[in-house]
């Protein structure tokens, strides 16, 4: 039996496994629940703030029996508050979010504070990414990084970015290009604090609300620009790229992303996604409504599912409601433990 | 066509080629050629920004696009207002409150619906985002709502929608306001689950279905 850190690297790699990681790595991707938080005796919104409550809280899914992984930060607010945005730190039930943007419009980006990848809350998901690499437990350690966009639309008003992308495109080039330096200097500071693996994830930036010229245009280059970036500082540490919403679009345009994986929301078929993608991993996509509304049958069937139409790894489709029960949680990882991969599955899984 | 068509036809067109500017200028030559500003309003912007609704339902357009569209109506709409006949400015519209529910702070989907809303002949009233429960309900008995349209991206602020709904009851407001709900975590399946009326997949069927829930089959604009 492979160890969680080993099995999720080699899926990443698409190399033979056992039988496919079952993770949920945090960030946009929420992994904690009001029940994790209780276990723990780490809650919101003091956990946002504090290196040693962060990484409790951030390993409590995994001993807990549901994720193979630790997963932090809880929300996709450090990078714009390093970047001068006000955020609200939410309470047990919500997350933090940005309440007031330090830009009026495109011009005057260039004013924004420099970004320091070792201060503020960016240094405290830092040294929390630093405890649980010295725990070194054989769970993946997976740090979250906001998508360009999402920064983007963090800092000035989405209205009026959206609308620059199409009227004002060199100036909003620039502006994603340094932001994604930014984002891609933060993924460097916890690559180096020991983070296994990195998942960025740009909801702001789906082919629904930008089509497929705009997604080609903006999210495709900056996206590739950060992944690059992270393997030259760190080739062997994975890369996780969730791309929200449905794709059908943009399919064609997903195989130029030079990540390791590739994870999807629910309303995306996983089967029609390996048409487009055939060399990368799949990560997804079991129904968040469903773990947080359904019943453990009904995740474990749609576990199944995952793992019939070829997910590589399993994950939830979206960040998870944080009153999932631990029950419906649990049901994903043991379904995914009790999996043995048919012939008609997936290739990818023989039995190690 | 004649000329009046033509013209029409024109103001539809910039609205589709998101032409704030150029638009300006239709919109006071449609006037200064003695051409009622009603007219100019339902069968130049809103037609324009109905052909854009239909092309963004075919995925011709994006939301990005249907944005700058709506720029190009608001313009038109700046020019053509002020000589709408008095009591086509006060007559009384259906009334709606929107916002995105609180813990959430993503508003763009919930900004689309209320263009398109507003395009469809609704009175918006606009909460913004990061919206407490309470004031959904507050504010829909303020105006006189028939309609509340709750929106979230985020499935850990979801239960909130449950809440208004609940609220809204307990104030004996059911009866009077139909809520529609939208946003990626969200479901028609959710919509039953917490009571609202109906849930839209995207700011073209948001419309349809609030026309539908009202019985406003026919157009309800101005």
């Amino acid at each position: 039996m492979l160890d969680p850190l080993t099995r999720l690297r080699k899926a990443l790699a698409r190399q033979a496994v056992d039988r496919p990681p079952c993770i949920c790595p945090g960030g946009m991707m929420n992994l904690v629940t009001r029940e994790l938080m209780e276990l723990s005796g780490h809650g919101w919104p003091a956990a946002h703030a504090d290196p040693a409550a962060m990484a409790a809280l951030a390993a409590a899914a995994h001993p807990a029996g549901c994720f193979e992984n630790h997963g932090l930060p809880f929300c996709m607010t450090v990078e714009a508050e390093a970047l001068g945005a006000r955020v609200a730190m939410g309470d047990m039930g919500s997350e933090p979010r940005v309440t007031a943007y330090p830009l009026a419009g495109l011009d005057g980006w260039e004013d924004l504070p420099a970004f320091d990848p070792g201060s503020s809350r960016a240094g405290i998901v830092a040294e929390a990414v630093r405890r649980l690499a010295r725990r070194d437990d054989g769970v993946p350690v997976i740090a979250n990084l906001t998508g360009p966009l999402s920064l983007a639309g963090s800092l000035v008003e989405p209205m009026i970015l959206y609308k620059a992308l199409r009227r004002d495109p060199d100036r909003a080039r620039a502006f994603i290009d340094r932001l994604s330096d930014h984002i891609l200097a933060f993924g460097r500071t916890l690559l180096a604090a020991g983070a296994d693996v990195v998942a960025l994830s740009d909801p702001s930036g789906t082919g629904e609300i930008l089509g497929p010229k705009l997604f080609a245009a903006y999210v495709l280059p900056a996206v590739n620009r950060i992944v690059r970036g992270l393997r030259q500082t760190r080739p062997q540490a994975g890369i996780i790229v969730h791309i929200c919403g449905k794709m059908h679009t943009v399919f064609p345009l997903l195989s130029t992303i030079e990540a390791d994986a590739l994870s999807f929301d629910a309303v995306v078929s996983l089967k029609k996604a390996r048409l487009h993608l055939p060399d990368t991993a799949l990560m997804g996509n079991v129904s968040t409504f469903a773990l947080e509304s359904g019943r453990p049958e009904k995740v474990a069937a749609l576990t199944r599912h995952s793992l019939t139409s070829g997910a590589d790894i399993v994950a939830p489709a979206c960040g998870m409601g944080n009153a999932s029960p631990l029950a419906n949680v649990r049901a994903m990882l043991a379904t995914v433990r009790n999996h043995v991969p048919g012939a008609q599955d997936h290739a990818r899984h023989p039995l190690a | 066509m004649n000329e009046r068509e033509a013209r029409l036809r024109q103001l539809s067109d910039s609205v589709v080629n998101m032409d704030d500017e150029g638009i300006v200028e239709l919109s006071r030559n449609y006037i200064q050629a003695g051409h009622p500003a009603l007219d100019g309003i339902l069968g130049g912007l809103v037609d324009g920004m109905s052909r854009a609704g239909a092309l963004y339902e075919e995925e011709e357009y994006f939301v990005s696009d249907l944005l700058l569209c709506s720029d190009a109506m608001y313009a038109g709409l700046g020019e053509l207002t002020p000589h709408l006949p008095e009591e086509a400015k006060n007559a009384r519209k259906p009334r709606a409150v929107i916002g995105v529910v609180e813990g959430d702070t993503h508003d763009i989907g919930k900004n689309l619906v209320k263009i398109m809303l507003e395009t469809a002949g609704f009175e918006m009233h606009d909460l913004g985002r990061d919206v407490p429960v309470a004031d959904f309900v507050a504010k829909a008995k303020e105006v006189e709502a028939s309609l509340v349209c709750l929106s979230t991206l985020m499935t850990t602020t979801m239960t909130n929608m449950g809440r208004i709904v609940a609220l809204l009851e307990q104030e004996n407001l059911r009866d009077t306001v139909k809520v529609i709900i939208g946003g990626a975590p969200v479901s028609a399946a959710f919509a039953r689950k917490i009571g609202a009326d109906g849930y839209a997949g995207n700011a073209v069927e948001a419309v349809g279905m609030a026309k539908r829930l009202l019985g406003l089959e026919t157009p309800v604009l101005a």
